[in-house]
C-alpha cells in the first residue's frame, strides 16, 4: 500500500488524536479511583482539543500572525492555517481546567468524608 | 440607557465580578445585590418582550460591531424571548424564596447566591445566543453553577451527587465539543443561521454522526432517557432553592437548545419520529421509577424527568399545536414544578428521614406548606381547573390530529401513574398520624410570598388561559419558522 | 465482563469517529478562496489586519470577533475558584490538629525558585501585553505567572498569596473586561465593540481596546489560577 504523505500524516494525528479520546474513555469507564476517573476526562478533552487544531491545518500553511515575516510568506502565494479552531481550543482548554478543579476539589471532600477516594466503596448513592 | 438583550450577560457577570468588592463593605449586599439583578433583567425581559410583540419581529444583538456569521449575535425572538421571561420569573421567585433560607446561613452565603446568579445567566445566555460554540461556553458555565451548589451542603451526600453529574455533564460536554469540531469541519462557521442555511451540503453520513453526537450531548441536559441519571441525585442532595432552579431553569435550557438543534440547525428525517420514542421511553421508564421511590425529592425528580419525556413528545410531533402545547407544557412545569420543590424542601426539612412515610399528619403541622404542595399536585397530574390541564388537553388533541392513537392510551396510562403516587402523599400528608407535634422549620415569610405567587399563576391560568396563550403561540410560530430565522439574522451581514 | 463490554463500546466510538475523520481530509484547504470570504476565517484573515490592526489574528478571534466567548471564559475561571471555595469550606473544629500535606522542599529549590520567580513573572507580563502582536495572549500569561506562584508555593512551605489581593485583582480586571464592554453600549454601539483608535499594525500601541482587554484578562487569570492552587495546595487534613 503507497501512502503519501497526507495520508501518514493523517493517520499519524487523526490516529493520535482519536486514540486520547479512547484511551480517556477507558480510564472513565473502567478505574476505580476517583483521581484517575478525573484523569480520564482531561485525556478525553486533550484528545478533542488535537482533533480539532488537525481540523483546523492546511498543508504549508504558516501560523496565523501577520508578523513582517509572516506578510512576506503570505505574499509570496502562501497560505496561513485556519485561526478558528485555535482560538476556540483555547476556550475549550480553559473550560476545561475550571472543569477539571472542580472535579478534583470534589475528589477532595469525597475523600474527607469516606476516607477513600475509590468509587466501588463510595455507595451512598445508587449509581 | 436603551435596554437591549447582551443585559442579560453583562448586567449579571459585572455584578458578579463586584460582589466579592461589595462584600468588604457589607455583608447583607451580597445577598441583595443578585437579586436586584435578577429583578432587573426581569423588568428588562418584559420590556424586551412587549417591544417584541408589538413589532413582530425578533431583536438581533450584535456583539462587538460585527454582523453574524463574522461576530456572536443573541436573539431575542417572540420564542428565546418567552423562554427568558419566564426563567428571569422564576430565578427571582428562587431569589426571594431562598433569601433567608435557613439552611443557607450555614455556609459561606457570598458563594451561595453569585452561583446562583451565575447559574441564571449561564441558562439565559443558552436560550439567548445565535452561535453554537457559545452555547456550549454558557452550558458548560451553568454546568460549573450547578455542580458546585449540588455539593453545596455539607452533612449530605452532595459531593457525590455532584461528582456524578460532573462526570456525567463532563462527557456531555465532550461529546457536543466534538459534534462542534465535526460540525465546523464540515460547514466552516459557527452561526447558527448560518450552519442551516449550509447543513443541506454536509454528506449524510455525517450528518448523522453529528446529529448523534447533538442530541446525546444535549440529551444529558435535558434529561433524556438514559442520561438522567445524574438528575435524582442531583436533585435530592442539593439545596431546596436548587433543585427548583434545575427544573425551572437548567432543564429548559437543556430542552431549548436539543429543540433548536432539531427544528432550527438540522434537517434530518426521522429526527421528529426519534425525539417522540425517546420522549416516550423516559417518560415511562420516569414515572415508573417515580411509582416506586420512598425519598420525596427522588420522586419529584423522577416525575420531573417524565415530564419533560412529555414534552419531547410534543416537540416530536412537531404540528404547530403539539408546539403550542410543549411550550405551555415547559410554561407549566417550570411553575408548577417550583412550587412542588419550594413546599417539598420544607415537608423533607420538617421529617428527618426525607421518606415519604415518615410525612404523615404534617397537613396539620404545616397546613400552608401541605396545601401548596396539594395545589401543585393537583395542577401536575392536570386536574381542572388548574393550568398544567389546558397543557395536557392541548398536548393530547395535537396527537390526535396527528393520528398518534398509541401515544394518546401511552399518555393516559402514564398520567394514572402520576396520579396514583402524588395522591398517595397527600394521602399521607393529610390522612396519616402525626407521630409528633414539632415543627423544626417553619416557611420563612419570603418563601411563602414566592409559594403564594406560583400558586395564584397556577390557578388564573387555569381559569383564563389566555393570559398567557397569545405568548406562547407567537413563541411557537417562531420556533416553526427555521426560513425566518435564518434571514433576520443573516439579513445583517450586508449592513 | 463489564470490561469486553467497555472495549465493544470503545471499538464502535473509535470505528464511528474514524469513518467520520475519513471524511475530513487531512491539511485540505476549507477556507475556500480568501477572496470570496465564504467562510468566517477567510473573512478574519483578509479583514483583521486593516480593520483592527492586530497582528496577531487568533487574538482578534479571541477578543474582538468572538469576545463574548471570552467574556463567559472568563467566567468560567471565575465560577471554579469560587466553586472550590465553597465545596471545600469547612468549619473549624475545636482542637484540630492540622497538618500540612506539602513536604520540605530543599534548600536547591528554594535559592533556584527565588531566582527565577521574577524572571517567570516578567515573561507572564511581557506574553500578555504582546498578546496582539505575537503567539500568547493573556490566558497564556496568566498562566505562565501562576507557575511562577507555584513555584514558590512548593519551594516554601509558608509562602502566602494574600487573599484579599486576589480577589481585588480578580475584580477589578474582571470589572475592566465587562466595563470596556458595557462602555462600548454606552457611547450608542454594540457591547464588546472598539472604540479606541485601532493606531498602526504591530506597533505595541495598536488594536484599540484589544491589548486592554487581554492585560485585564492577564492578571484575572493569573489571580484566579494562583487562586485555585492556593486553594488545593492548603488543603489540611486531620492527622
Amino acid at each position: 500500500m503507497d501512502l503519501d504523505y497526507n495520508q501518514i500524516m493523517s493517520i499519524g494525528v487523526y490516529g493520535s488524536a482519536i486514540g486520547l479520546i479512547l484511551i480517556g474513555l477507558y480510564a472513565v469507564l473502567i478505574k476505580k479511583h476517583l483521581t484517575k476517573i478525573v484523569i480520564g476526562l482531561s485525556i478525553i478533552d486533550a484528545g478533542i482539543h488535537l482533533l480539532f487544531i488537525a481540523i483546523g491545518y492546511i498543508k504549508g500553511g504558516t501560523a496565523p500572525i501577520f508578523s513582517p515575516a509572516g506578510e512576506k510568506i503570505v505574499a509570496n502565494g502562501g497560505v496561513m492555517v485556519d485561526p478558528v479552531p485555535q482560538a476556540l481550543v483555547l476556550t475549550a482548554i480553559v473550560i476545561g481546567f475550571a472543569v477539571t478543579a472542580v472535579a478534583l476539589s470534589l475528589v477532595i471532600r469525597l475523600y474527607r468524608h469516606h476516607q477513600t477516594a475509590r468509587i466501588d466503596q463510595i455507595k451512598s448513592l445508587k449509581w | 440607557m436603551v435596554v437591549s438583550p447582551v443585559h442579560f450577560i453583562a448586567v449579571p457577570l459585572l455584578a458578579a465580578f463586584l460582589i466579592p468588592l461589595l462584600a468588604k463593605v457589607s455583608k447583607e449586599l451580597v445577598r441583595i445585590v443578585p437579586g436586584l439583578v435578577i429583578g432587573y433583567l426581569s423588568v428588562v425581559s418584559v420590556i424586551l418582550m412587549t417591544q417584541v410583540v408589538n413589532t413582530g419581529q425578533p431583536i438581533i444583538e450584535v456583539i462587538g460591531g460585527w454582523s453574524p456569521p463574522f461576530g456572536i449575535n443573541l436573539v431575542f425572538s417572540a420564542f428565546t424571548g418567552f423562554l427568558v421571561s419566564l426563567m428571569t420569573f422564576m430565578a427571582f421567585l428562587i431569589w426571594i424564596y431562598s433569601y433567608r433560607f435557613k439552611k443557607i446561613d450555614d455556609a459561606p452565603a457570598q458563594k451561595y447566591f453569585i452561583l446562583f446568579m451565575m447559574l441564571v445567566t449561564g441558562s439565559t445566555g443558552i436560550v439567548l445566543t445565535g452561535d453554537i460554540f457559545n452555547l456550549f461556553v454558557f452550558m458548560e458555565i451553568t454546568a460549573i453553577a450547578a455542580y458546585s451548589l449540588t455539593a453545596f451542603y455539607r452533612d449530605r451526600d452532595g459531593a457525590e451527587a455532584a461528582f456524578k453529574y460532573l462526570l456525567i455533564g463532563s462527557f456531555a460536554s465532550a461529546l457536543m465539543l466534538l459534534a462542534i469540531v465535526l460540525l465546523y469541519s464540515q460547514v466552516g462557521t459557527l452561526n447558527m443561521a448560518e450552519i442551516a442555511q449550509r447543513i443541506h451540503t454536509v454528506p449524510q453520513g455525517m450528518k448523522i454522526t453529528i446529529f448523534t453526537l447533538f442530541v446525546v450531548g444535549l440529551g444529558i441536559e435535558a434529561e433524556m432517557f438514559p442520561l438522567n441519571g445524574w438528575a435524582p441525585d442531583a436533585y435530592s442532595q442539593s439545596p431546596g432553592p436548587v433543585g427548583v432552579a434545575f427544573a425551572a431553569l437548567v432543564v429548559k435550557a437543556g430542552v431549548y437548545s436539543l429543540v433548536r438543534v432539531v427544528f432550527t440547525m438540522f434537517d434530518i428525517h426521522g429526527a421528529y419520529e426519534f425525539l417522540i420514542i425517546m420522549g416516550a421511553i423516559t417518560m415511562v421508564i420516569a414515572e415508573i421509577s417515580a411509582l416506586k421511590q420512598t425519598n420525596l425529592k427522588r420522586m419529584l425528580a423522577y416525575s420531573s424527568i417524565g415530564q419533560m419525556g412529555f414534552v419531547l413528545i410534543a416537540f416530536g410531533i412537531g404540528t404547530n399545536a403539539a408546539v403550542f402545547g410543549a411550550l405551555f407544557l415547559m410554561f407549566n412545569h417550570a411553575v408548577i414544578k417550583g412550587l412542588l420543590f419550594m413546599s417539598g424542601s420544607y415537608l423533607v426539612y420538617n421529617t428527618p428521614s426525607k421518606e415519604i412515610k415518615d410525612m404523615a399528619g404534617i397537613g396539620k403541622k404545616l397546613p400552608m406548606v401541605s396545601f401548596f404542595f396539594a395545589l401543585g399536585a393537583l395542577a401536575i397530574v392536570g386536574l381542572p381547573p388548574f393550568s398544567g390541564f389546558w397543557s395536557k388537553l392541548y398536548i393530547l388533541m395535537a396527537a390526535a390530529d396527528a393520528s398518534f392513537y398509541y401515544l394518546m392510551g401511552t399518555i393516559l396510562i402514564v398520567s394514572i401513574i402520576e396520579i396514583v403516587y402524588y395522591f398517595r402523599v397527600m394521602g399521607r400528608l393529610y390522612f396519616g398520624k402525626p407521630q409528633n407535634d414539632v415543627v423544626l422549620q417553619k416557611p420563612t415569610l419570603g418563601g411563602i410570598f414566592a409559594m403564594g405567587v406560583l400558586a395564584t399563576v397556577i390557578i388564573v391560568i387555569g381559569i383564563h388561559p389566555d393570559f398567557v396563550t397569545g405568548f406562547i403561540q407567537s413563541a411557537a410560530d417562531t420556533l416553526l419558522d427555521k426560513a425566518g430565522y435564518i434571514n433576520n439574522v443573516l439579513q445583517l451581514t450586508n449592513l | 465482563m463489564k470490561k469486553l463490554l467497555v472495549l465493544l463500546l470503545l471499538a464502535v466510538v473509535g470505528y464511528s469517529l474514524i469513518t467520520a475523520m475519513m471524511g475530513v481530509k487531512f491539511g485540505e484547504n476549507r477556507l475556500g478562496d480568501p477572496q470570496d470570504e465564504k467562510t468566517v476565517s477567510a473573512y478574519y484573515l483578509n479583514n483583521t489586519t486593516q480593520k483592527l490592526s492586530v497582528s496577531n489574528v487568533i487574538t482578534a478571534i479571541v477578543v474582538n470577533y468572538r469576545g463574548l466567548d471570552t467574556l463567559g471564559e472568563v467566567s468560567v475561571l471565575f465560577l471554579a475558584s469560587l466553586g472550590l471555595g465553597s465545596i471545600l469550606y469547612r468549619k473549624h473544629k475545636e482542637g484540630e490538629e492540622e497538618v500540612a500535606i506539602l513536604k520540605p522542599s530543599s534548600q536547591l529549590l528554594q535559592a533556584g525558585s527565588k531566582l527565577i520567580f521574577p524572571a517567570i513573572l516578567m515573561l507572564g507580563a511581557y506574553v500578555f501585553i504582546h498578546g496582539h502582536l505575537t503567539p500568547g495572549g493573556g490566558f497564556q500569561g496568566g498562566a505562565i505567572i501562576a507557575t511562577g506562584f507555584l513555584l514558590m508555593m512548593m519551594a516554601y512551605q509558608d509562602y502566602r498569596v494574600s487573599h484579599s489581593v486576589l480577589v481585588w485583582v480578580e475584580s477589578l480586571a474582571g470589572i475592566t473586561f465587562a466595563g470596556i464592554g458595557m462602555w462600548g453600549l454606552l457611547l450608542g454601539n454594540t457591547f464588546l465593540e472598539n472604540f479606541l483608535p485601532i493606531g498602526t499594525l504591530n506597533n505595541l500601541f495598536s488594536g484599540g481596546i484589544i491589548p486592554i482587554i487581554y492585560i485585564a484578562v492577564g492578571f484575572k487569570v493569573a489571580a484566579e489560577l494562583t487562586g485555585v492552587l492556593d486553594t488545593l495546595l492548603n488543603i489540611k487534613d486531620k492527622h
